[in-house]
């Protein structure tokens, strides 16, 4: 470069950029993002979380479409239905709304609405148009849980209904069912929840839900009984028809009664009862103390039966509890053990409460005669009872502290000594003389007609001697007369004898 | 020297050399440009929003039936399952043309033209433009949908017997109509010609 012009000078061009701010028109995407963002965002935390309940089968709900309602609100929505592995059951998954995620808690209750008749009741008919839903019975505070089973019948009672749950025990379960109506004084009170065997299988356990503010009424000495059906009563005053209402002969139930001694205090929730069969059972008092002992008797037992009473002077004491037959090898003979059970409480004042007092008390009273005997309950039926008594005559016997029970003496029945002592009057009877005693009779007779002949020759002389008018021949005359009806006398009796021997001991029969 | 013609009264005129703002049309005023002005930029903006849109507008339900106390919300392909199922395919056909085929078109078509643009391509200019016009015609046929919808809630009045309610899909799936019409207009399918012309020269 020899030259430099500022024509050649290296200079840098100056640059043009296009200073362009971003277009307006960005906005728009942005505003879309924002917005999708925030429906996103709402969706996902609107969005419940998701539980599964089984059930038995999915008769009535459908994927997509069967809501699940607490007290008619809609909570939830099934999404899936799908048999389980096993084909036992159906599996819904539902999405439940958030708000009542709180309330999935173990206990929670899930069940089908539809509409069903059951306990006298009709349910569920709207649904036959809108088509069944899941009721839920949900449980404010517990484990959290999200896979449920669900109940293949509605509850009954649901938690938000103010009462108390009671424990009834009773031997078979009768016409109650769930949904049986409890009655206090015949008025609706509450429902029976369920009636299950218990885990023993010893008695059926009925659980019954007794609604406010009745429940009160129940307190700890509250009996409860069976109404079921239409109850019979046959006595002196006549014929006695007890229906508690048009339900209970229907459908079966339940009624209790506030004690007619002291009302204890009211029974806590879940209390247990005795559910008895009729009311009359619930007014015998209850005895806790039981004291089982064996009666072995020797003759026939026709007639009684375990529930047979055990009287002693005709008050009851206990009852029969079993009857057997038993067979003695060795003795070959057969014995009758017969089980009793005494309720020592019954007995006012008999200190009993010590087992080993009550058997020094017991071993006095065998000693003083006490013995069991079957007596005639019913001349009508033939059923018997055992009488405790105190037989002063009896032989002299103890009670036998043996095991399993005590073996109490017995003395033989009443009908029993009867024919004994018939038997032995009869054993007397054959051993009178009586031949020799109508012999005897026979000579007495002749010995008299001697007299009478001897007599007659004694008047003859003797008229000879007095006047046939003379007062001494009339005195004789009579004499004579009498001495002859004597002798007819004695003959009568004599044939009397003969006919009848027994005449001698039981007098002359009543001529008919 | 360059020519731009006006966009409302199409008066051909010469353009000034130094740069192309604030230029007007000598006879009827509006503003003249050789090419629509950042429409790449915009076809862009109105393109992403529409995509966004179109998720909530698929996923959200477009309507709520209330029949006999029970309310069932349907998204638009619940909807065209259930008319599968209950044998109705020639609507279902319909509807799955009009509310998620063609817009789902749209979106692609404009894409792929943006795209193109963008890398220069000469491929096919042609039919790049047909595909083009196809999206502007068929654009304004999508909003069937948000028409039956809008009819059925005016329509289907019958209290506690049937209610008929518009979701809020409904109102994503109307803006991605409105989106990817924008978008179309805002495209200027010159830009096509451009690149595959000056790959040529």
């Amino acid at each position: 470069m020899s030259s430099e012009t500022p024509d050649d000078l290296e200079v840098a061009e100056a640059m043009v950029t296009a200073r362009r701010r971003p277009s307006i028109v960005w906005l728009i995407p942005l505003v879309a993002a924002v917005v999708g963002a925030f429906v996103a965002w709402r969706t996902f935390s609107e969005r419940g979380p998701e539980i599964q309940i089984s059930f038995q089968s999915a008769e009535g709900l459908e994927a997509g479409k069967t809501p699940i309602k607490f007290k008619d609100v809609q909570v939830g929505m099934v999404e899936e239905i799908r048999l389980r592995d096993d084909l036992s059951g159906v599996v819904c998954t539902a999405r439940m709304v958030k708000d009542f995620e709180q309330y999935l808690v173990r206990g929670t209750r899930f069940w089908v609405t539809r509409a069903r008749v059951a306990g006298g009741q009709v349910s569920g008919l709207g649904t036959i148009f809108s088509g069944s839903y899941i009721g839920v019975d949900p449980l404010r505070e517990g484990k959290s849980k999200r896979k449920f089973k669900g109940l293949e019948t509605p509850p009954i009672v649901t938690r938000d209904q103010p009462g108390r749950h009671f424990v009834l025990h009773s031997y078979g379960a009768g016409s109650v069912d769930v949904g049986t109506p409890v009655f206090f004084r015949k008025i609706r009170v509450g429902e029976v929840v369920s009636s299950e065997l218990d885990e023993t299988g010893e008695f059926v356990s009925v659980l019954v839900f007794v609604h406010d503010p009745h429940y009160k009424r129940v307190s700890t000495s509250t009996r409860f009984w069976n109404v079921s059906g239409v109850q019979v009563q046959v006595g002196a005053s006549g014929v006695n028809v007890n229906v508690e209402s048009l339900t209970s002969l229907l459908i079966g139930g339940i009624a209790f009664e506030k004690p007619s001694g002291g009302v204890g205090p009211p029974a806590p929730n879940g209390a247990l009862f005795t559910l008895y069969d009729n009311q009359a059972a619930t007014r015998r008092e209850i005895y806790t103390q039981k004291a089982q002992y064996v009666a072995y008797f020797d003759q026939s037992v026709r007639g009684l039966e375990p529930g047979a009473p055990v009287e002693f002077r005709g008050i009851q004491i206990g009852e029969v509890r079993d009857v057997k037959l038993e067979y003695v090898a060795d003795k070959q003979e057969f014995l009758i053990p017969v089980l009793i059970e005494i309720e020592p409480e019954r007995i006012a004042n008999l200190d009993m409460v010590d087992p080993a007092t009550r058997r020094e008390g017991l071993d006095l009273l065998v000693k003083q005669g006490l013995r069991a005997q079957l007596q005639s309950g019913n001349l009508l039926t033939g059923q018997l009872l055992v009488q405790l008594d105190f037989h002063d005559d009896a032989k002299p016997a103890e009670i036998v502290w043996g095991e399993p029970y005590p073996e109490l003496p017995t003395v033989p029945a009443p009908l029993e000594e009867i024919t004994g002592g018939v038997q032995r009057l009869v054993k007397r009877l054959e051993s009178l003389p009586l031949n020799e005693v109508v012999k005897s009779m026979n000579e007495a007779l002749q010995a008299a007609r001697d007299a009478l002949t001897q007599g007659q020759k004694t008047l003859a002389t003797a008229s000879s001697l007095v006047g046939p008018d003379s007062p001494a021949n009339s005195e004789l005359r009579r004499a004579l007369v009498e001495m002859s009806d004597a002798a007819r006398s004695v003959g009568l009796a004599a044939d009397q004898i003969q006919q009848q021997p027994d005449s001698l001991l039981f007098g002359k029969e009543d001529e008919q | 020297m360059k020519y731009a013609r006006c966009h409302d009264c199409g008066l051909l005129t010469r353009l000034p050399a130094h740069g192309a703002h604030g230029v007007v049309c000598p006879r009827c005023g509006a503003d003249v440009h050789e090419r629509k002005p950042q429409s790449l930029e915009r076809t862009w903006a109105w393109l992403i929003a529409a995509v966004i849109c179109y998720l909530p507008a698929n996923l959200l339900p477009i309507m709520k039936i209330t029949s006999l106390g029970r309310a069932q919300a349907d998204t638009i392909m619940s909807g065209v399952v259930y008319l599968l199922l209950h044998g109705m395919w020639p609507l279902a056909v319909v509807v799955f043309t009009a509310s998620v085929f063609v817009p789902l078109l749209k979106l692609a078509i404009l894409l792929t033209l943006l795209i193109s643009v963008h890398r220069g391509s000469s491929w096919r200019p042609v039919d790049r433009t047909r595909l083009y016009r196809i999206t502007e015609a068929i654009g304004r046929w999508s909003m069937v949908d948000i028409f039956v919808v809008t009819i059925l809630v005016a329509l289907v009045r019958l209290g506690n017997l049937a209610t008929v309610e518009a979701q809020t899909g409904a109102v994503f799936f109307g803006a991605v109509v409105v989106l990817t019409m924008l978008a179309a207009e805002s495209f200027d399918p010159r830009l096509i010609w451009d690149r595959s012309e000056a790959r040529n020269t």
